[in-house]
């Protein structure tokens, strides 16, 4: 159980900055998620963490100890790669061993070893194949065994999930998180995926071009994003932003606005006109139904908004319409995109 | 407009330059890492001779092929200008000494580089794009000592024997010639090839197996480990390993036998 400081730590390389002056501490035994698009040096980060990646300025520190210039195999990490990165020469046994049999362990508990992990992740029928023989997700598992075969201090995952299907990937990410709490090793995951981000972190950094942007439980990121970024990249359909970037509405919080000032369809209580602290107007310019949630897109003069809701809107594609947002939903932001 | 020009392309060769000087950087401190990666041969000997097959043994076919075909080319051809000169006795010398010195060397170089070479930049750059080699640095292996220095080893070791195959294999080759389209006896061409062979002209074919070894391994290692930008990077640095490792194979064909010719 590490726990793992940023300290002021930055990249740079031929003039570009991929990661700037980035500070916090992951906690041990936590549940760590990177997110933000590409090129917002989160991959940059947890390469870092790894020693494959120098650290420009600042430290990284596990349990306080500074571990910039200590080579990636002292640093005592496991690695899941995007690509799984297996031998594809060598037996599933064979990559499962290969993290201690590189380090000349005994042979006998090399084999032990490998026998716990195979049972722990449920592939021992696959001991004997190669890597080309398997599906996505046992691929997936072999890569994840051999990254905690060695009991690692710290585990690091760099898209594990992005080559799965979405069905597949929805169960992975179950098993990999009863896995690290199972096994309580601090982990740190980076994604592309908000979902996968929300679903599976106790806290999780939002990163763009670079710049931390929020640490926060994905409670706390999804109620009060803390920069106009962070509340459009988190939350799908993503928050409605308007009035020049000033405000902010997710799309549960807007609700049609009959003309006697009532909610059309969410089940509250009516309410009246003047209670909404901020009302626009628009044309529906499309509903989607997709199972358990309407979504509807109203055209304003400068936005696409949209609207979700559990019930089916009164209102029809060309009909004009009145959105309201009770205080309680809205986000106010700053010129700069900052939180107020 | 003309100012312009000028300016871009000052910035344009100062960034190639600098590119190229990164680069030649780079390959130097991953050579000298090669070679002092070699005190952990011993631990990676598996490695070492599975490469030596790889390299060795899988390329001899090859080597064979094109070293019979240069001998007999050459003795057909030097045979029929000394037939000119009333001098065709002399054709067993002239094939033995550009074969041993020269040519067998230089197509063995060519041969291993187009296929070595090219197995070892498009294997390495594979590994790179899959992320095989950082996962071998997270897990706590060298990758240049697990990779690059069996890889070294074994073709400094196999390309010397090859070399020695080529040889024979071309003077067999120009013997069967000599006696068929040039109608020489056979004991005469093999008098001619055997008796005025000197210590040096072996000094000059067989120095050159080692360095050619040096340069095609670490260039197209170099090369693979440099891979990026996904298939086609993998592609790229396959073909950049291969023209730069047989463009250097001719050039150090031409000054190993200089140097030797004129020192020694």
């Amino acid at each position: 159980m590490t726990r793992i400081t940023f300290d002021h730590v930055s990249k740079n390389y031929d003039g570009v900055h991929p990661l700037r002056e980035v500070s916090f501490t992951i906690e041990p035994s936590e549940f760590f998620v990177l997110v933000g698009p590409s090129g917002s040096g989160k991959s940059t980060l947890l390469r870092m963490v790894a020693g494959l990646e120098s650290v420009s300025s600042g430290n990284i520190k596990f349990d306080g100890e500074i571990m910039n210039d200590v080579p990636p195999r002292l640093r005592d990490v496991g690695m899941v790669f995007q690509n799984y990165a297996l031998y594809p020469h060598l037996t599933v046994a064979q990559n499962l061993a290969f993290p201690l049999s590189i380090r000349k362990e005994p042979k006998a508990q090399i084999s032990a070893r490998v026998g716990e992990i195979a049972e722990l992740l449920n592939i021992t029928d696959l001991l004997d194949r190669k890597p080309r023989q398997l599906s996505g997700g046992q691929r997936q598992r072999v890569a994840v065994g051999r990254a905690i075969i060695r009991k690692p201090r710290v585990f690091l995952f760099d898209e594990p999930l992005s080559n799965l299907d979405a069905q597949l990937r929805v169960h992975m990410r179950t098993e990999l998180r009863q896995l690290q709490r199972a096994l309580g090793i601090t982990t740190i995951y980076v994604t592309h995926d908000q979902v996968e981000a929300m679903t599976m972190a106790d806290r999780m950094a939002i990163l763009n071009a670079g710049t931390l942007h929020q640490i926060a439980t994905p409670q706390e990121v999804y109620r009060t994003p803390a920069t106009v970024f962070v509340a459009r990249f988190c939350g799908s359909p993503s928050m409605n932003i308007l009035a020049n970037g000033t405000i902010g509405v997710r799309p549960e919080d807007f609700v049609y606005v009959h003309s006697n000032g009532a909610d059309a369809f969410n089940e509250q209580n009516a309410h009246s006109d003047d209670l909404y602290a901020y009302t626009v107007s628009g044309t529906v310019e499309n509903i989607e139904y997709i199972g358990h949630e309407w979504l509807s897109f109203v055209r304003m003069t400068d936005a696409l908004v949209c609207v979700r809701s559990l019930r089916a809107p009164t209102q029809h594609i060309g009909d004009t319409a009145t959105l309201g947002v009770l205080e309680t939903g809205l986000h106010r932001f700053d010129s700069a995109g900052f939180r107020l | 407009m003309n100012a312009e020009f000028i300016i871009a392309y000052r910035r344009r060769l100062s960034d190639r330059s600098k590119e190229f000087f990164e680069t030649m950087q780079n390959f130097l401190f991953f050579s000298l890492r090669s070679f002092g990666a070699m005190i952990w041969m011993k631990r990676y000997w598996s490695d070492i001779t599975t490469q030596m097959y790889a390299a060795g043994t899988s390329s001899i076919v090859i080597v064979l092929v094109s070293s019979i075909s240069i001998g007999c080319l050459l003795t057909m051809e030097v045979g029929n200008q000394l037939e000119s000169f009333g001098a065709k006795t002399l054709t067993g010398r002239a094939t033995a000494l550009s074969v041993i010195r020269e040519m067998a060397p230089m197509v063995t170089g060519l041969m291993l580089a187009a296929r070595v070479g090219a197995s070892f930049a498009s294997e390495l750059g594979a590994m790179k794009i899959s992320e095989q080699i950082d996962a071998l640095r997270a897990f706590g292996t060298d990758p240049i000592a697990k990779l690059v220095m069996p890889r070294l080893v074994a073709t400094l070791i196999m390309f010397l024997p090859l070399t020695a195959v080529s040889c024979a294999v071309g003077l067999i080759g120009g013997s069967f010639v000599a006696q068929g389209y040039h109608n020489i006896d056979p004991g005469f061409y093999w008098n001619s090839v055997l008796a005025p062979l000197e210590f040096h002209d072996f000094l000059v074919g067989f120095v050159k197996p080692p360095v050619f070894a040096v340069a095609i391994t670490l260039v197209s290692c170099f090369n693979g480990f440099s891979a990026s930008g996904g298939t086609v990077g993998v592609g790229q640095s396959t073909v950049k390993g291969i023209v730069v490792s047989s463009g250097l194979v001719l050039l150090l064909n031409f000054y190993i036998s200089k140097l030797v010719l004129e020192n020694l």
